[in-house]
């Protein structure tokens, strides 16, 4: 029991002297993980009202494979990744692998399943009427498009907050593509693994303690769009 | 005059089942034509279908003397002409202004034309000073009437009317009948759904009479373009010109 209250008190403390390197740890994770979830949002945002606008033969098809994306554990993406990105392979000559770049790259493919798929659910949930009276108003196809969006933004917000969660928290994709380097692809996760194996528990301790305010304040977030 | 809707042969079919069978139907320009007919009659999805929202399942509709490019991407030049009103409006999330304004802000129009035409609209439907108001708290009269705004700022050449007076206050309803018999002296052709029958008699329009999707009565048809075949049900294939005079 004082081992862990010693560890609380020295995780606190480094997280209030805002120690240099919990700093670059956390700065990284946020950096990757936003860049990440734009990238995914691009992606998966029209992605997600095209299929949930349209019906078209392998629409089941593509919902399926969504939803199957959704559940793909992260280290079969980093390895997939680590595959076409090292040396050896497709993509090995743009030198990518152990890059914040990689690591963007399989947090997006990460994301965007997720995006995609709450997309479809929240424009298939949307109201009936939404896109109608936009088209009976005068909207072009496109003007149409956008102000469904626009009517359903807080479903779509809420998707890319929990497509940011997956990633912010993910260790397979960041470990296998980012390498773990120090200052540079090391993030909250991937510091959190290596600083316990190698015995400190508190540094470890203090990462995770910001990875849960992170958690925290994404559902905050999420619980105050819901009520909107 | 000449007609500004003209449909032949036409029929819409949901899921193999045909809701709407028209043999000839032709509609004025500037005339209230008021649609009667009982639930499941075709009546929204004839008016659905006039504001080029729904495509014909076979047959011919044409506006304007022009065949409808149904399925083309410049479909939305022909439907800015034509506006229908939801029998249960659905107001976007924001203002009043901001509803009204829509229509006008997709056309790209300046700001204080739209000022102007908002403001205007708003009048007409007794709303002035409602334009900061939450869409989504109004009640339901006000909701009815905040559509019925939106659709006349943007000056249609055809207003299309789904129920506008079922589920309303009594002086919704009245304020409503009094704009709608206004509407066809400013030109505006109004083809408006209702279950009352003394509609007609009261805002003075003529009647399209459906039943099971098929045109069984037109009054005033005589006096159209088109010689007009009009039978008792069973029907098959009711020919019905409804005149522009």
């Amino acid at each position: 029991m004082g081992f862990i209250a010693e560890s609380l008190a020295t995780s606190a403390a480094l997280i209030v002297s805002l120690d240099p390197e919990v700093f670059a740890t956390v700065t990284t994770s946020l950096a990757v993980s936003s860049c990440a979830i734009v990238l995914a949002a691009v992606i998966g945002v029209p992605t997600g009202v095209a299929v949930g606008l349209h019906d078209f033969p392998l629409k089941r098809a593509v919902i399926t494979l969504l939803n199957t994306l959704m559940a793909m554990p992260t280290v079969v993406v980093g390895l997939l990744l680590y595959g076409i990105l090292s040396r050896q392979g497709p993509m090995g000559p743009l030198g990518l692998l152990f890059t914040p770049s990689a690591m963007v790259i399989g947090q997006t493919l990460l994301a965007v399943p997720i995006v995609a798929n709450y997309t479809v659910g929240v424009v298939q949930g949307a109201d009936p009427r939404i896109l109608p009276t936009a088209l009976t108003l005068g909207a072009s196809p496109l003007q149409g498009v956008l102000q469904l969006v626009r009517q359903v933004r807080f479903g779509i917000i809420a998707a890319l907050i929990a497509g940011f969660g997956r990633i912010i928290a993910e260790v397979g994709v960041a470990m296998m593509l980012g390498g773990n380097i120090r200052g540079y692809t090391r993030t909250m996760t991937t510091a959190i693994a290596l600083e316990t194996s190698k015995g400190e528990f508190a540094f470890g301790l203090a990462l995770g303690m910001i990875l849960m305010a992170v958690a925290l304040v994404i559902n905050l977030f999420l619980n105050t769009l819901q009520q909107r | 005059m000449t007609s500004i809707y003209d449909i032949h042969d036409l029929t819409v079919a949901f899921g193999g089942r045909t809701v709407l069978d028209v043999h000839r139907l032709a509609i004025g320009t500037g005339r209230l034509h008021i649609l009667t007919g009982a639930n499941g009659a075709g009546k929204s999805t004839l008016l659905s279908l006039l504001a080029f929202l729904t495509p014909p399942t076979s047959g011919k509709v044409a506006f304007d003397n022009a065949p409808v490019p149904w399925g083309s991407p410049s479909l939305f030049r022909l439907r800015r002409q034509v506006t229908l009103m939801h029998q249960f409006p659905y107001l976007f999330s924001g203002s009043v202004f901001d509803n009204v304004a829509y229509g006008l802000e997709v056309r790209g129009m300046a700001a204080a034309e739209q000022r102007h035409r908002v403001a205007e609209a708003l009048a007409q439907t007794s709303l002035t000073g409602f334009e900061r108001r939450n869409a989504l708290k109004l009640s339901g009269g006000e909701v009815r009437r905040v559509a019925m705004a939106r659709a006349l700022a943007l000056r249609p050449r055809v207003l299309l009317l789904d129920e506008p007076l079922a589920n309303v206050d009594h002086e919704t309803a009245r304020l409503l009948e009094e704009l709608i018999a206004t509407l066809p002296k400013q030109g505006i052709c109004v083809i408006m759904t209702t279950h009352e029958p003394n509609h007609a008699d009261r805002l003075g329009g003529r009647t399209i009479h459906l039943v099971s999707g098929r045109v069984v009565q037109a009054d005033g048809a005589a006096e159209g373009p088109e010689p007009v075949a009009i039978a008792a049900a069973p029907v098959h294939r009711i020919a019905a010109t409804v005149s522009t005079l």
